[in-house]
């Protein structure tokens, strides 16, 4: 039983279940190739962590998970730079909009509630529409190779924005409004709940903006280390809320535990990969949502000035 | 150990002599017929990366202490604003709601003593001196206002009424979960010749700050001497210095967060692309 008092958390945790914690979602996260904050998030905040600190810390965390990937993407030129950099900028807005509005929500003594909201809906959206597509997937491989139709939607709404662009790399046309409201969606979601946001961005790249799928992964990948930067330093300057010895036990952990989880990617096939993460995010979601409307424990919840 | 404590014991006794040099004027007490003096083991608790809770130890020596009298130590914490807020179920979710702030509530209070507290002390003696957990003062001045109740002028009412009980109880409950208000009914023992010891327990998750520290010599519900010493938790080591850097310097805190994850992704990725 080694404990660690982490100085801004100011709480004592035992530093091996934050080590397992961090290989083990670390570990998720190179099987799936999922950023896997959203595993994280409530389970520091679980742990007691105020939710502040799991948050910004959080985001910390996930600069040094995306940096391996975007990295990598970047070698193999699997990356959009310039719709990265749109994103960005409207990342950058979200991420100052969320913090702001962090802030807020906190001195109404709401934003554990917003937190849980946010999780709830986005895990059992992105969750449900998951589960259903690689069921159905599986599904038509057992059949024996059914035809993979693809019945894409008429494009509507989203060609008659100005300020159109050309993107070369993804082979688009288009106007940089929906981009950079993605962007700043993402960001405000990074500063809100501690994920990077991938888990709504590459689905909105692919369905949204039409990206061709193999600079999907290595674009969001790019957009997002450079929002949990800045949102990693906004939060630090303004709710000094980043606990940078928590951050690096969660990402020695996370980064052992991502190379182990990458090299079993190749034994578990795609499919049925995609199902468990699926269910994975759907049972967190349900947790969560049980949660929200089970009796309390206490009926009272003391919210503390954070004294000096 | 010994040694040092053998000299606590000199020291408490010398202690006595000049218990009229007080640090700082005791909550209650008239003059002596009977006197204390108190020092504790340690008056600066350190946290530092391995700190996970203190015991702190109050030595102390009672001039002219009888056998039916009894002792009480308090440790009273910094005192912080705290808002308590209500649960209520809107839409079949449990959403914060009526929030009521209470002033300068004290973020530590731990009572030790030589017997359970409504033995040693009248009601009135623990609420003025604010001993138990029942007797904290917690104030909610934004609830409060002042009137003139059966002849009685400058009484304290809540405009919450009853209800504001139900809040005071929830921070009792809640900060006891923590240990961070304890009560001990056998935390003080009883040495030979008026010599007492105390033990309190300080949990990993106490403020830092100032603390006070009273001793009290109850006699027949009365307190008739009191002690005040004073006890510092502060942050040392690295904790003290991450802890200064997020705050004095958060830009090149937020900075070094960020490159510190960078590097660490990066070599990561190194180390396992060449694998």
């Amino acid at each position: 039983m080694v404990q660690i008092y982490l100085p801004i958390a100011e709480i004592s945790l035992n530093l091996f279940v934050l080590l397992g914690l961090g290989l083990g979602v670390g570990f998720l996260s190179g099987l799936f190739g999922v950023g896997g904050g959203f595993l994280m998030t409530p389970i520091l905040i679980f742990l007691g962590i105020p939710p502040a600190v799991a948050v910004s810390t959080q985001a910390n965390q996930i600069v040094a998970s995306s940096v391996s990937g975007a990295l990598a993407h970047w070698r193999r030129k699997t990356l959009d730079v310039k719709m990265g950099l749109v994103l960005i900028i409207g990342g950058v807005f979200g991420s100052v909009f969320g913090v702001q509005l962090f802030s807020l929500l906190q001195r109404l003594g709401q934003i554990d509630l917003v937190i849980s909201l946010c999780y709830v809906l986005f895990l059992g959206v992105i969750g449900g529409l998951m589960l259903v597509e690689s069921v159905n997937a599986i599904r038509r491989r057992r059949k024996a190779g059914g035809s993979r139709s693809k019945a894409r939607r008429k494009r509507g709404l989203i060609d008659t924005l100005p300020f159109k662009t050309r993107f070369p790399v993804s082979g688009l046309y288009m106007s940089v409004i929906p981009p950079l409201a993605i962007g700043f969606f993402v960001g405000a979601l990074a500063a809100l709940m501690g994920v990077g946001g991938g888990f709504v961005m590459v689905p909105a790249m692919i369905y949204l903006l039409r990206m061709p799928t193999s600079v999907v992964i290595g674009t969001s990948l790019f957009q997002i280390l450079f929002v949990t930067a800045l949102t990693t330093v906004l939060q630090a300057t303004q709710n000094q809320t980043v606990d940078i010895v928590l951050a690096a036990i969660l990402i020695i952990g996370g980064v052992i535990g991502a190379q182990i989880g990458a090299r079993f990617v190749q034994r578990v096939p795609a499919e049925e990969l995609r199902a468990a993460l699926a269910l994975l995010v759907v049972s967190v979601c349900l947790k969560l949502a049980w949660d929200l409307g089970a009796p309390p424990p206490d009926l009272y919840e003391l919210i503390e000035a954070r004294g000096p | 150990m010994i040694r040092s404590l053998s000299a606590l014991f000199t020291a408490a006794v010398a202690a006595l002599a000049s218990a009229a040099a007080a640090r700082s004027a005791p909550p209650e007490g008239t003059p002596p017929p009977a006197r204390i003096a108190a020092a504790l083991t340690e008056d600066v608790v350190e946290i530092r990366s391995d700190f996970a809770g203190a015991e702190l130890v109050v030595f102390g020596a009672a001039e002219g202490l009888e056998d039916s009298d009894a002792i009480v130590v308090a440790v009273r914490g910094p005192q912080r604003d705290l808002r308590v807020m209500k649960k209520r179920r809107v839409l079949g979710i449990w959403v914060n709601a009526a929030p009521v702030r209470f002033e300068g509530a004290p973020t530590f209070f731990a009572v030790a003593s030589t017997a359970p507290l409504e033995q040693v002390a009248s009601f009135g003696a623990l609420r003025r001196n604010q001993l138990g957990a029942d007797h904290v003062r917690l104030s909610a001045p934004e609830t409060e206002r002042t009137e003139t109740l059966l002849g009685v002028t400058g009484v304290t009412v809540s405009e919450l009424g009853p209800e504001i009980v139900d809040y005071r109880e929830a921070v009792v409950r809640a900060r006891s979960r923590l240990g961070l208000f304890a009560e001990d009914p056998d935390g003080v023992e009883r040495l030979e010749g008026g010599l007492f010891i105390a033990r309190l327990a300080l949990p990993s998750g106490a403020p830092t700050g100032d603390y006070n520290v009273d001793v009290y010599l109850f006699r027949d519900g009365a307190p008739i001497a009191t002690r005040r010493t004073g006890l510092t938790v502060a942050k040392a080591g690295i904790e003290r210095a991450v802890f200064d850097l997020a705050h004095g310097q958060p830009l090149a805190y937020g900075l070094l967060a960020v490159i510190m994850a960078a590097l660490a992704g990066w070599a990561a990725a190194a180390v396992g692309g060449r694998r």
